[in-house]
């Protein structure tokens, strides 16, 4: 009898941990739930705009909630996906994530929605509208944010070397580099680097080195293209060697610094590649009168016209489980409009996507008020995202193997490298 | 249904392409096609035995001959086995990371002392010849205090009266060990040998934090890039069949492990 209880409770336990996930996030009629990112920038933003939102719109009311904790926030909404207890709307939705997510089904194709391609050409460019095209043809999601990555630069150390500006072509990087490079404790190793960039094969570490060097050096060409890939060309093998070179000569560290202190606030280094983020901890751990700026990624030295970058754009997503699509567009476009963009750069210090950004003049004071910010500003003319692929992390992976055994290791020319990459992706479209 | 499911479910995925998200698509024996075809995974493989090759017979001698000293009437016994053993219940994460540091290029406490004494620096996690045999030796020294327990344990079961007599016959200090101890533990040295086996077949955290499976995949051990194939990029059918191809190598050589013993006892 004991055992009978003991098994109906358990039961009964059982029954109600599984109808607490099925109904998990899901709203209610009348409420729109809202996943923002967990830092604290973010939630403010959320918290502000939400309470504005809910304030004039009795009838759907939007719940804001940080996107739940967990190792990366890409992996929760997976299981979000998975256990069908996604929320509305989701923002920061990396964009090479979102093709994946579309060819499950589990998007709403937002150009479905009325008037919202309108508004995104108000918003945005051509170009950036055409590059979040998924390979269906539908829109899946919102540009948002960016964080263009750039080269910033100890401006003294610089200086230092007999240099008014930072080195924008090949030729000067590697002028610079030879100049600075140096053996402080005299031990027959060179310890002070002109640049750094992370050595490990991480796919997405190549976000920092080889994609904007590429971008830069082509003018925003992508990588893959109707399933084909599409970078060996002498603007893959120009930066392949560009990068060797760095490493070869001893320019760049092979060991990896990260795990120290900060290697461009002491001094270390005086250039790394990196995006907008930087300025707020530089400017909370610099020591006293050190100065930085920041400067285009380098060119190949015959490159004409502005210069490229990758901008790490962060999108806006709703899901299919949301049962007011529309009602759900009517609220991101207030996280999207002027005000919300500018709510956006004073509470979290981010870029939108919106186009003239720098030139608009109801931004104006914010950039003002922040001159670095400006200059990624205007470098967000010239960004360029991701391409629309579901296997683009393994393409990512695949150039990074190429990448440790040509850059790092010297073991194949830049050509063999480039080739053997853009081999191995296409081997991975017929698989 | 706890062990069974997962298992049963396990075999069905190697038969299919899946990423979680969008429905299984059956793929055949693709899936083993690859496999056999995929130089990382052989690669993988093979880096974990040798790392099996390092730390196995490094872990057995260390872990001998400091039981055998702390087995002897020293002072501060105790201590010293605390000490020995602390390695073991700090977590692995916080020993990697201070190893990585040891092993350092230019800051590394390692190159320090090389460099003190007139030598070159060692790229200890950059050199790919290198980096599989640091990762051994940082293992071992995680590892080592829970084997000097065993083999203490060991040393403590093999009667005094053998010492004694080989003591009248005149036997010295290598001959005792050789003739008395070792045989006397050899069930301690095949539990050993057993224990680190499998604990280096899972050989994951160190590499995953210190070298991330590089240079040039000389680091990448099977667990790893399982791991890699199933959660960096979802491709869990062939997960599975990597997983269920490793289960395999793993159970072969623990019955050829399990053959010896039988043999001996």
């Amino acid at each position: 009898m004991k055992r009978f209880f003991i098994n109906i409770t358990l039961l009964i336990i059982i029954s109600l941990s599984l109808q607490s996930c099925n109904s998990g996030n899901g709203s209610s009629d009348s409420k729109l739930i809202y996943w923002c990112s967990n830092n604290s920038y973010e939630i403010q933003f959320a918290k502000e705009l939400t309470e504005k939102w809910n304030k004039n719109n009795k009838d759907v009311s939007v719940k804001y909630q940080p996107v739940p904790e967990g190792r990366s926030s890409e992996e929760i909404i997976l299981a979000a996906v998975v256990g069908k207890t996604t929320p509305d709307i989701y923002s920061n939705m990396w964009q090479g994530d979102v093709e994946v997510y579309a060819q499950a089904g589990v998007l709403i194709a937002l150009d479905t929605i009325p008037g919202f391609l309108e508004f995104l050409a108000e918003r945005c460019d051509s170009e950036v509208v055409e590059e979040i095209k998924s390979l269906d043809g539908h829109i899946y999601q919102i540009p948002w944010k960016i964080n263009p990555i750039m080269l910033i630069y100890n401006e003294k150390m610089i200086s230092n070397l007999g240099l008014s500006n930072p080195p924008k072509t090949y030729a000067e990087f590697f002028e610079a580099s030879a100049k600075f490079q140096k053996d402080i404790d005299g031990d027959g190793y060179i310890d002070r680097w002109f640049g750094y960039s992370e050595v490990l094969v991480t796919w997405w570490q190549r976000f920092f080195d080889f994609y904007p060097l590429y971008l830069a050096a082509s003018d925003g060409a992508p990588l893959v293209k109707e399933n084909k890939a599409v970078f060996n060309n002498e603007y893959g093998v120009a930066v392949f060697k560009f990068l060797r070179t760095l490493y070869k000569k001893n320019y760049f560290s092979k060991e990896q610094l990260s795990a120290r202190q900060d290697v461009f606030l002491s001094e270390i280094i005086a250039t790394r590649f990196t995006g907008p983020w930087e300025i707020a901890h530089a400017d909370k751990f610099k020591p006293k009168g050190f100065e930085y700026n920041f400067s285009c990624i380098p060119v190949p030295d015959d490159h004409k016209g502005p210069v490229y970058t990758y901008g790490d754009p962060k999108n806006i997503v709703i899901f299919k489980t949301c049962k007011k699509p529309q009602a759900a567009w009517e609220y991101v476009k207030t996280l999207i409009d002027r005000d919300g963009d500018l709510k956006l750069l004073q509470l979290t210090n981010q870029l939108p996507r919106r186009k003239n950004i720098s030139t608009i003049s109801f931004f104006s004071s914010y950039f003002e008020q922040n001159p670095k910010m400006k200059i990624f500003a205007n470098q967000s003319k010239y960004v360029r995202g991701t391409d629309a692929s579901p296997v683009l992390k393994e393409v990512f992976d695949l150039i990074s193997q190429e990448y440790e055994a040509c850059v790092i290791y010297g073991m194949k020319t830049p050509e063999q490298a480039v080739k053997d990459a853009s081999d191995a992706v296409d081997l991975l479209f017929l698989k | 249904m706890f062990v069974a499911f997962p298992v049963v479910f396990s075999v069905v995925l190697t038969f299919h392409k899946w990423n979680i998200i969008a429905p299984m698509e059956y793929t055949g024996l693709n899936n083993y096609i690859l496999l056999f075809n995929d130089k990382i995974f052989l690669k993988s493989v093979g880096n974990t035995l040798i790392f099996l090759l390092i730390h196995i017979p490094l872990q057995i001698i260390i872990a001998l001959f400091i039981a055998e000293i702390l087995n002897q009437k020293i002072k501060l016994k105790g201590a010293f086995r605390g000490a020995f053993f602390l390695p073991v219940i700090v977590s692995g994460v916080v020993v990697t990371i201070l190893w990585q540091q040891l092993y350092g290029f230019d800051t590394g406490l390692f190159n320090r002392l090389l460099t003190g004494i007139g030598l070159g620096k060692i790229g200890w996690l950059t050199d790919p010849d290198i980096a599989m045999a640091s990762i051994a030796v940082m293992a071992t020294w995680k590892n080592v205090g829970l084997y000097i327990i065993l083999f203490l344990v060991g040393l403590q079961t093999v009667p005094t009266q053998y010492y004694e007599a080989a003591d009248l016959e005149g036997a010295n200090h290598w001959q005792k060990f050789f003739k008395i101890t070792l045989p006397m533990i050899n069930p301690t040295i095949f539990m050993v040998v057993i224990l680190s086996t499998i604990g280096g077949f899972s050989l994951f955290i160190e590499p995953y934090i210190m070298t991330g499976g590089g240079p040039l995949n000389s680091t990448i051990s099977a667990v790893l890039y399982i791991y890699k194939q199933g959660f960096f990029y979802y491709h869990m059918g062939y997960a599975a069949t990597l997983g269920l191809f490793f289960a395999f190598i793993i159970l072969a050589v623990v019955v050829v492990q399990k053959k010896f013993i039988e043999k001996d006892h």
